[in-house]
């Protein structure tokens, strides 16, 4: 049975492969979350194995810098996380601008381990624009995968950024093939200013 | 069926036989045996042939009849059986006890009708005796040179192709028969030829590395519904696509690659996404409907690789000329600019109607020479990497010299051509012998545009691994 990474866990397992997860920490009150805030914007999260959907789900407060703002995200989500309990409220230095990417991984029961990429948020439902790719990838199946997709452009406008995507990708898909993880979401991995953050995982182990 | 790494099954007794028992070999016309013994007979196989029947004395079609496949006490390569279900698993227990290389079943009533008890019987005695064994529930083998021949189609209702280095490997029978049937109207010729059924215990993975040192096989075209050995089928397939290409139509994708159910991976990852990425990683050439591996066959089978995507065109009709340009763009293929040498000679050689541009439009009236010269200039510029020459017969110009001149000149070309011409009886008269003569003729400047990314796309994989 599949079970659901211990978020921080799992924040843990991506830096051990070099990718890079915002600084994240588990809050248990409004004040907690103003300390770790520390007058600069945050995103509150509902942690839970029960819901798959975080936004549909009414778990992710954003752009929360001031006390008050602190204190009724944490309240909205509060009351949002009370139909699937047990749950953790996560906090994360806010993370802005850039450009939304998925970077996905399933358990293909022909083929085995497959990595996906696409463009993140609403975009990857909207327009399934995705490239799939059967694990593990070397460098020029991170190219062909960017290279696929209407929106490789997007993602991949210059060559540095499009060798921060690619080793990006590999990365990725030597976590996932060295481990017991049965699907992989990194939605979104933010990228901006030359460097990204993965600003949300959710891992499934074996 | 668990296979040890690596372990691939050889097909080549049942290819190249020299001996064949024909296992159900009957005289009363319609049974499946009887048309496997007249096709063998028909075709005029070289090798021994020994019909087998249990009911049978004497002879059948002339030839000495066997009881039982211990009594026939010589060497036999290729054993096929076309007998009653319920007597198949020990009739090929007493084939592995008397040495016999490779079978074919084509009798079906197994896993297929939910029978798996009886297939995992042959399954068991392939394994004991290590015997490559095609089927059960499929057509089998047809192998023009070695006049091997399986099918149990009558021969008046299937035409047969002629020899050449396109082999073809259907897991559906009638996929296998009816593309056959088409390939047997195409200029290039078959190599081999294999519909496996219910691949129990020969599978896609086993033809595949086999076809891949198979040195007749130039080109493979593969209607495929699924594999049942993912990870060895990836080995498998990288290794081919850097030696030949592989064309594949896969079936039953319509469960639609991308589901938007929610926005977690497992159901971006349906299936049917999951083979079109393993053909990406791959080098696979996909095709996307049955004419494409006809329309890529040709192309793969008689012009050299190239990975560059400017396409001269010349035509003698305007129209299609428009049509081309719109068909080469659509599928990632560009104009060539010509070199200031060629618009230099363009310029003298061309009556001064013709705009030195592209697509070249020679003109209506433009005759064999004309063309030669055009196409000569555009073969000799570095800017172009392969050429489309669209012919229409309908002008007063084309006739049967021009489809001399494009043969000659195809005969030492040194870059790929494609030909779109589209007729009636006329043209194609003409085709046929542009076809037989291994220049690839397309109806359609979309279907020629289409074959010509395939070729480009699959040179630039075998250059660089992408």
């Amino acid at each position: 049975m599949a079970k659901l990474m211990e978020y921080l866990s799992a924040e843990k397992l991506l830096s051990k492969y070099g990718i890079k997860g915002t600084s994240s920490s588990y809050v248990d009150s409004p004040e907690a979350a103003v300390k770790f805030a520390a007058n600069s914007p945050i995103v509150l999260k509902g942690i839970t194995d029960k819901a798959i959907h975080k936004t549909k789900s009414g778990l992710i407060e954003t752009n929360l810098t001031s006390p008050d703002e602190i204190g009724k995200g944490f309240a909205r989500i509060s009351k949002a996380a009370s139909r699937f309990k047990p749950y953790r409220i996560l906090a994360q230095h806010m993370v802005k601008g850039g450009t939304e990417i998925i970077i996905g991984g399933n358990v293909d029961q022909q083929f085995g381990k497959m990595i996906l990429l696409g463009l993140g948020g609403i975009y990857v439902e909207t327009f399934k624009d995705v490239a799939l790719r059967p694990c593990p990838i070397e460098k020029k199946d991170a190219g062909s995968m960017i290279d696929q997709l209407k929106s490789g452009h997007i993602m991949a406008p210059d060559q540095k950024s499009r060798d921060m995507l690619t080793e990006l990708l590999i990365k990725v898909s030597k976590m996932f093939n060295d481990n017991e993880i049965s699907e992989l979401d990194l939605n979104p991995i933010i990228l901006h200013d030359g460097t990204y953050d993965a600003v949300d995982i959710r891992i499934l182990k074996q | 069926m668990e296979k040890a790494k690596h372990e691939y099954l050889d097909l080549s007794p049942a290819f190249n036989p020299n001996s064949v028992a024909i296992i159900g070999a009957s005289e009363k016309p319609g049974k499946v045996g009887h048309v496997i013994m007249q096709n063998y007979v028909d075709i005029g196989f070289s090798g021994k042939i020994y019909p087998v029947n249990i009911n049978a004395e004497g002879k059948i079609m002339g030839y000495q009849s066997y009881k039982r496949v211990s009594g026939i006490k010589k060497p036999i390569d290729l054993a096929v059986i076309a007998i009653p279900a319920d007597g198949v698993p020990a009739t090929l227990e007493e084939c592995g006890k008397c040495g016999v290389k490779s079978a074919v079943i084509v009798s079906g009533g197994f896993a297929e009708i939910g029978r798996t008890d009886l297939q995992d019987k042959l399954v068991k005695t392939a394994q004991k005796y290590k015997m490559p064994v095609v089927g059960p529930n499929c057509l089998g083998i047809m192998d023009p040179l070695s006049r091997t021949d399986t099918l149990f189609l009558p021969t008046f209702k299937i035409d047969k192709p002629k020899i050449g280095g396109v082999s073809f490997v259907s897991q559906s029978g009638s996929v296998g028969s009816s593309t056959l049937d088409l390939i047997s109207g195409e200029g290039f010729g078959l190599a081999r030829f294999i519909s496996y059924g219910n691949a129990a215990v020969v599978d896609e993975v086993d033809i595949l590395h086999f076809l891949a040192h198979d040195e007749r096989t130039k080109v493979v075209l593969f209607y495929l519904e699924g594999v049942k050995r993912g990870k060895e089928f990836i080995e498998v397939a990288k290794e081919i696509s850097r030696i030949k290409p592989v064309v594949i139509l896969k079936g039953g994708t319509t469960s639609g690659g991308v589901s938007a159910a929610h926005s977690h991976t497992a159901s971006l990852a349906g299936s049917a996404a999951a083979y079109e990425a393993v053909f990406r990683q791959t080098g696979i050439v996909i095709a996307n409907e049955l004419e494409d591996l006809l329309y890529y066959g040709k192309i793969f089978a008689t012009q050299p690789l190239v990975t560059g995507n400017r396409i001269a065109v010349i035509t003698n009709g305007g129209g299609h000329g428009v049509l081309a340009s719109d068909a080469l763009y659509q599928n990632g293929l560009v104009f060539p600019k010509l070199s200031k040498k060629s618009e230099t000679t363009l310029r003298k050689t061309m009556p001064a109607l013709v705009n030195i541009a592209m697509p070249l439009d020679i003109g209506g009236e433009a005759d064999a020479q004309r063309f030669g010269a055009a196409l000569q200039t555009v073969t000799e510029d570095s800017n172009v990497d392969a050429i489309m020459m669209i012919a229409l017969f309908q002008t007063p110009g084309a006739d049967e010299k021009l489809a001399d001149m494009v043969i000659q000149y195809s005969k030492n070309g040194k870059k790929p051509l494609v030909v779109v011409s589209t007729g009636g009886k006329y043209t194609k008269s003409h085709t046929d012998i542009m076809e037989e003569s291994g220049v690839p003729v397309y109806e359609s400047p979309t279907q020629a545009a289409r074959a010509l990314s395939a070729l480009i796309n699959y040179s630039k994989y075998r250059n660089t691994g992408v």
